[in-house]
């Protein structure tokens, strides 16, 4: 495709193969602008990985069951799982009418707590014993937490304690070095530590595991595929680097244009974009607000919204976790008190709250943030991180999922590491808003700017989604190679409304990038969007049939699973690791949970296919039993009733 | 009356009875025995501590209840309203604008800035056509447009895909990652490296890591914005020295010590942050000096390297190289991977100690995705291709001396930057006698008599110029060069944001990958440029 420059050569090219197909008397179901694609092929070797060595029975590198002649499958199976039944679809949608809520958190029988508190203080004091003996004894091992030679000890060991003490016991479930392509299934490189965990050492084997961990959500982790193409033909033609800032002399034509489009992406007047995600928020927030300004937080916004908070010099006031009538309180205070002291008004208060929590799985209650915002007049600030592309019908995020315009959010800010499988973040917004952001905010004075390969995998990525509009063709609307462009099933029609353009036109893409027709008619991004969608509701519901507290709501792709002691955490992290088919899962605990909740985090992405998720549901199962998790009320179900019963499950209104 | 005092009688048998009640169960509790038995015994001794310690409990308590959100509403600030109020008081309020509109002057900054269309290497294409030799963009050694790069790159892509789709605590630490660290602490030559997604989220990470409220940084008049910021966010005790004077921050060491020993205050972690080739000027630190201070005084020294890693020293390994020191008498080396390699990413050098306190530690390395493989790899090879071929540092350093040639002698041209420095930054210089307003040349032999205040960042005597005006001009000269087919940039600042206010400069970035003839030609237009603009003014 590469060799086809422009989008109009690329039609013709199409409806020529066409031609031919249909003068060789080929089956209309292999495709023949599908196979005149370099980068994809049907040809079912290039569609698994090949890799010699591996056990194949697991459903990991190869389908359990083989495809049907019918069925032809564009991408690796371990990168991107194969799936053709249409019922395992769903709509990430919020039900007009009804109010936002999540699941009601659940507490723990009163020993879980209990022994919690007990298993904490027990390391506690075994680790303090261990620094008391050890800071007199082996005085060597501690010679970076004591003064030494007139210079003041680099950590404290007060501030370092829980790292070296607490968590340093269960090291062997952080950081595990991976390789290859973080999609469905993801390399691990085997290692072990003779020095409890002290130092790790690479055994040099390798091991394929299920990846319900990578902040994958739309399955764009791929080494294969349009967007990969388009990455490769973006570094032939630009390279990988782009020299600077934007300001300075780092600004390419490619920027503009990824920007522009995520503008429309987004359905703002426009957007800009920086290289990193947490930087998004620490460089451009101070460029939004500063002294005599309020910034109202959310307790649980991320480190990054902090960082930036504290450069800006704001005042800051936080509320209760998605509690709306604690936030209307702060907000009737702050507003009649004013300024601390001196009780000026303030110049104006912004509101930062995330699309969705990446720890709880809970959502902004945008709906009453809205209606807030009309009493209070105040500026809205979303965190999109995790929510665009992985929520709402269309994947725009939050306002898409609520159905409100987003036009009337003041800033809506987003990464492109997890939905879009690239890096970076970016702030949209009216023109004003962003223009000033480029001027005052820091990144594009001081920071290095996005590079070529990176900006073509999210202009590649969002197209995708959003479906492309082709130029309009001298040719007659009902040739062949238009109507190959259509997609097979009469997908469900959402009026493209003027406030969230569905698709880019093809004249903001960059001419050289390859096109695929899965691309061109938003196909590609809609089987994306459902599949996410259907594999969200089926895992967030499957755990509760099982009995699991979780928490957030049934279509957040975060899905969190309480185990509450820290024990816990690193025994149903090993145990996931070394079933017979592995899966990789993320355990997280205090800090970046309150103490007591440690939980496991599932990140589902589109690339699971049914049956991963019925592994995971089956795995969980045995764990919870062995280990004592299954503590919420409500109905339960055995896990072979979920699994056959998976379909009705996900398309209940409410989960009983 | 006998019937109230039979009431009262049965209040006191209830009364009694639950004290009974209360006591027994009190003493099932385990320990409670130990405790009754201190209350009682500091009672007998000392009746009034009794009440202290009950009034001790009650504010623990109380403290402990009040709920954090709502801390003011008890201060002697807080002004109790009635809801109607409140509502009046909301409808009254008016915000400003989240952001003002952008003035004349701004969009026409905005409007100036070139967009390369296509690659962006050493003769890029302007969105106009035009094709101009570029002494603006950072490729010090022409690392962007190598083939083998290249290839290496394309592999990675096909087995990696693009993003990391994690932060490295939760499986996005790759193979590759490993494989950058390691390249870079053996190509520096320290015990380990940590890789950061963004060069300048790098050091404002690094420094809060290590350096807490309480600690002591003294710190370079004259360092970069994202040192000011990780200085910000460290909420240490900062200390400034004159920039680049080495005799400055010698007397601000000693005072230091002087206060502390006065004080008697304990012992803290005491930091020297300064840059090793100056974003602001380009000047150089005299690395051997400041280790020899900070040996001498017993401080860490962090050093932000990301100039000068990858344009000086032999094979460009940077200010240790150049002046032979080992760079693991560095306590924390940060560069940029993204200047010096022609990647993305910074990085931090040091020992096993530092680098891993880091990984749990590092704002912007914990809370952020890691780099992309393409690029890691891209980084690795570029480590390698430096490595290999000291003759690209060769050329390099000739260009640049080509390039000073030419600039050095101008009359308008006053240049901060060191002679091997591969970044530039061209000011105006005035003649003495005829200053614009609010202008005066820049006092260099007066100040020496007195010193500055180390508490203030503000130097004692602060050069004067005018912003504006300098802008205004270099922004002709910059105009000026690119019409004749020189690509040069103004170096931008926040203006407002910066602790002092920065000289304004037109900086230039020499690269390997022109020939010597293109840089004395591209520098001979920018000399004209300034001639033409700044010289008709003199």
């Amino acid at each position: 495709m590469s060799s086809l420059p422009t989008a109009a050569s690329y039609l013709s090219a199409v409806s020529e193969a066409d031609a031919r197909a249909r003068a060789h008397g080929a089956t209309p179901t292999s495709t023949p602008a599908l196979s005149m694609s370099s980068s994809v092929t049907s040809s079912s070797e290039d569609t698994v990985l090949d890799e010699s060595g591996v056990d194949v029975a697991d459903g990991l590198s190869y389908p359990r069951v083989p495809p049907t002649s019918d069925q032809v499958f564009t991408t690796v199976h371990s990168e991107f799982g194969h799936c053709a039944n249409e019922d395992y679809r769903y709509t990430s949608q919020h039900r007009a009418g009804t109010p936002y809520k999540s699941i009601p958190e659940q507490d723990p029988p009163y020993y879980i707590l209990l022994t919690t508190y007990i298993s904490y203080i027990i390391v506690i004091c075994l680790g303090h014993v261990r620094d008391f003996v050890g800071k007199r004894f082996r005085r060597a091992n501690y010679k970076h937490l004591l003064p030494w030679n007139g210079y003041a000890a680099l950590n404290s060991d007060f501030d370092s304690f829980y790292t070296r003490r607490l968590k340093l016991r269960i090291d062997d479930c952080f950081s595990h070095p991976t390789t290859g392509v973080p999609g469905r299934t993801i390399v691990l490189l085997d290692r072990y530590s003779t020095d409890y965990n002290k130092t790790m050492v690479l055994t040099g084997t390798r091991t394929r595991a299920l990846n319900i961990s990578s902040y994958n959500y739309l399955g764009f982790a791929q080494g294969k595929g349009p967007c990969t193409a388009a990455v490769e033909a973006a570094v032939e033609k630009y390279g990988w680097s782009s020299g600077g800032t934007r300001l300075e002399a780092g600004n390419l034509d490619l920027h503009q244009q990824a920007e522009a489009l995520v503008a429309r992406f987004m359905g703002t007047e426009d957007a800009l974009i920086s290289s990193m995600g947490f930087a998004t928020n620490s460089n451009i927030i101070p460029g939004l607000v500063g002294k005599g300004s309020l910034v109202i937080s959310d307790e649980l916004n991320h480190a990054s919204i902090r960082f930036g908070v504290r450069l800006s010099g704001a005042n800051v006031r936080m509320f209760k976790h998605n509690d709306m009538k604690s936030l209307e309180n702060l907000l009737r205070e702050v507003i009649s008190q004013g300024q601390p002291k001196t009780h000026r008004p303030w110049k104006k208060i912004l509101l930062i709250v995330e699309g969705l929590y990446s720890m709880e799985g809970t959502m902004a209650n945008l709906p009453i943030i809205m209606a807030l915002k009309k009493k209070y007049k105040f500026y809205v600030f979303v965190d999109e991180a995790h929510s665009v592309g992985a929520m709402g019908p269309r994947g725009r995020g939050v306002a898409d999922y609520f159905g409100i315009n987003p036009r009337e959010i003041d800033i809506l800010m987003g990464t492109f590491t997890k939905s879009f499988g690239a890096a970076g973040g970016y702030i949209a917004g009216n023109k004003e808003i962003i223009d000033r952001l480029r001027i005052q905010g820091h990144s594009f004075t001081y920071a290095e700017a996005m590079t070529p390969p990176v900006l073509t995998q999210i202009i590649a990525s969002m197209a995708s989604i959003m479906g492309v509009t082709m130029p309009k063709t001298p040719e007659k609307p009902s040739s062949p190679s238009l109507a190959l462009l259509r997609s097979p099933e009469p997908a469900p029609v959402i009026p493209e409304s003027e406030v969230i353009p569905g698709t880019a036109p093809a004249s903001a893409l960059p001419s050289w990038m390859p096109l695929v027709p899965s691309m061109i008619d938003g196909s590609d991004g809609k089987m994306r969007l459902r599949r996410l969608a259907f594999n969200t509701r089926y895992l967030n519901r499957g755990l509760r049939k099982l009995g699991f507290i979780t928490y957030g709501t049934d279509d957040s792709p975060v899905v969190p699973l309480l185990l509450f002691h820290p024990g816990k955490m690193a025994v149903f992290s090993r145990m996931m690791r070394t079933r017979a088919v592995p899966i990789i899962i993320v355990v997280v605990a205090y800090p970046a949970t309150p103490l007591v909740t440690s939980r496991v985090r599932f990140c589902l992405s589109a690339a699971h296919t049914k049956e991963d998720i019925d592994e995971v549901l089956r795995a969980c199962d045995e764990i919870g039993n062995l280990l004592d998790l299954k503590h919420a009320d409500g109905e339960r179900w055995p896990v072979e009733e979920i699994i056959e019963r998976a379909v009705e499950l996900v398309r209940m209104p409410e989960c009983p | 009356m006998s019937n109230s005092s039979q009431s009262l009688e049965l209040l006191f048998t209830f009364l009694s009875r639950s004290y009974t009640t209360l006591e027994t169960n009190f003493f099932k509790i385990p320990g409670s025995a130990v405790v009754a038995r201190y209350v009682k015994s500091s009672h007998q001794n000392d009746p009034g501590r009794t009440l202290l310690e009950a009034i001790l409990i009650i504010f623990a308590i109380r403290t402990l209840l009040q709920s954090r959100t709502r801390g003011d509403q008890s201060a002697k600030h807080f002004i109790q309203f009635d809801e109607k109020e409140i509502d009046e008081l909301v409808d009254e309020w008016t915000p400003e604008p989240l952001a003002q509109p952008l003035s004349a002057h701004e969009q026409a900054e905005l409007a100036s800035v070139p967009v390369i269309v296509g690659p962006n290497g050493p003769k890029p294409k302007l969105a106009s056509g035009k094709i101009v030799t570029n002494l603006a963009s950072y490729n010090f050694t022409g690392l962007a447009g190598n083939e083998e790069i290249k290839v290496a790159a394309l592999d990675t892509l096909k087995r990696f895909g693009l993003g990391s789709c994690g932060p490295p605590g939760f499986y996005g630490t790759q193979d590759v990652h490993i494989q950058l660290e390691k390249d870079i602490a053996d190509f520096l030559g320290t015990e380990a490296s940590i890789i950061y997604s963004q060069a300048f989220a790098t050091i404002s990470s690094v420094i809060p890591a290590f350096c807490k409220r309480g600690d002591i940084i003294v710190a370079d008049r004259g360092v970069n914005f994202a040192i000011q910021k990780g200085l910000q966010i460290s909420r240490c005790t900062i200390r400034w020295y004159d920039h680049n004077d080495m005799e400055s921050l010698e007397h601000v060491l000693e005072s230091v010590e002087k206060e502390r020993q006065k004080r008697k205050s304990p012992l803290t972690r005491r930091f020297i942050v300064t840059e090793g080739i100056f974003d602001h000027d380009g000047a150089m630190s005299d690395l051997p000096k400041l280790v020899e201070l900070k040996k001498k005084y017993k401080y860490r020294l962090i050093l932000d390297e990301t100039l000068s890693f990858g344009s000086v020293g032999r094979t460009g390994r940077g200010l240790t190289e150049l002046y032979n020191v080992p760079a693991s008498e560095v306590d924390m080396l940060v560069g940029s991977m993204a200047t010096g390699l022609s990647s993305c990413g910074g990085f931090c050098a040091g020992s096993h100690v530092v680098v891993n306190h880091q990984r749990i530690n590092g704002t912007s390395f914990v809370f952020s995705a890691s780099m992309p493989a393409l690029l890691t790899v891209a980084a690795s090879e570029g480590i390698n291709v430096l490595r290999n071929s000291p003759s690209i540092l060769t050329t390099l350093q000739e260009n640049v001396r080509a390039v000073r040639a030419i600039l050095d002698r101008v009359d308008c041209i006053h240049i901060p930057s060191h002679p091997a420095s591969a970044v530039i930054h061209l000011q105006i210089r005035w003649p003495t006698l005829q200053v614009p307003s609010a202008m005066t040349a820049t006092p260099s032999s007066s100040s020496k008599s007195s010193r500055s205040n180390p508490l203030l960042v503000k130097p004692r005597d602060p050069p004067q110029f005018n912003v504006e005006l300098e802008e205004r001009l270099l922004q002709e000269v910059v105009d000026e060069a690119l019409a004749q087919g020189v690509l040069i940039t103004r170096a931008k600042r926040l203006r407002g944001q910066e602790l002092i206010e920065v000289r304004p400069s037109v900086r230039l970035a020499v690269t390997a990958a022109l020939s010597r003839k293109d840089c004395e030609k591209a520098a001979a237009v920018v000399k004209a440029a300034f001639v033409k603009v700044v010289g008709k003014r003199r």
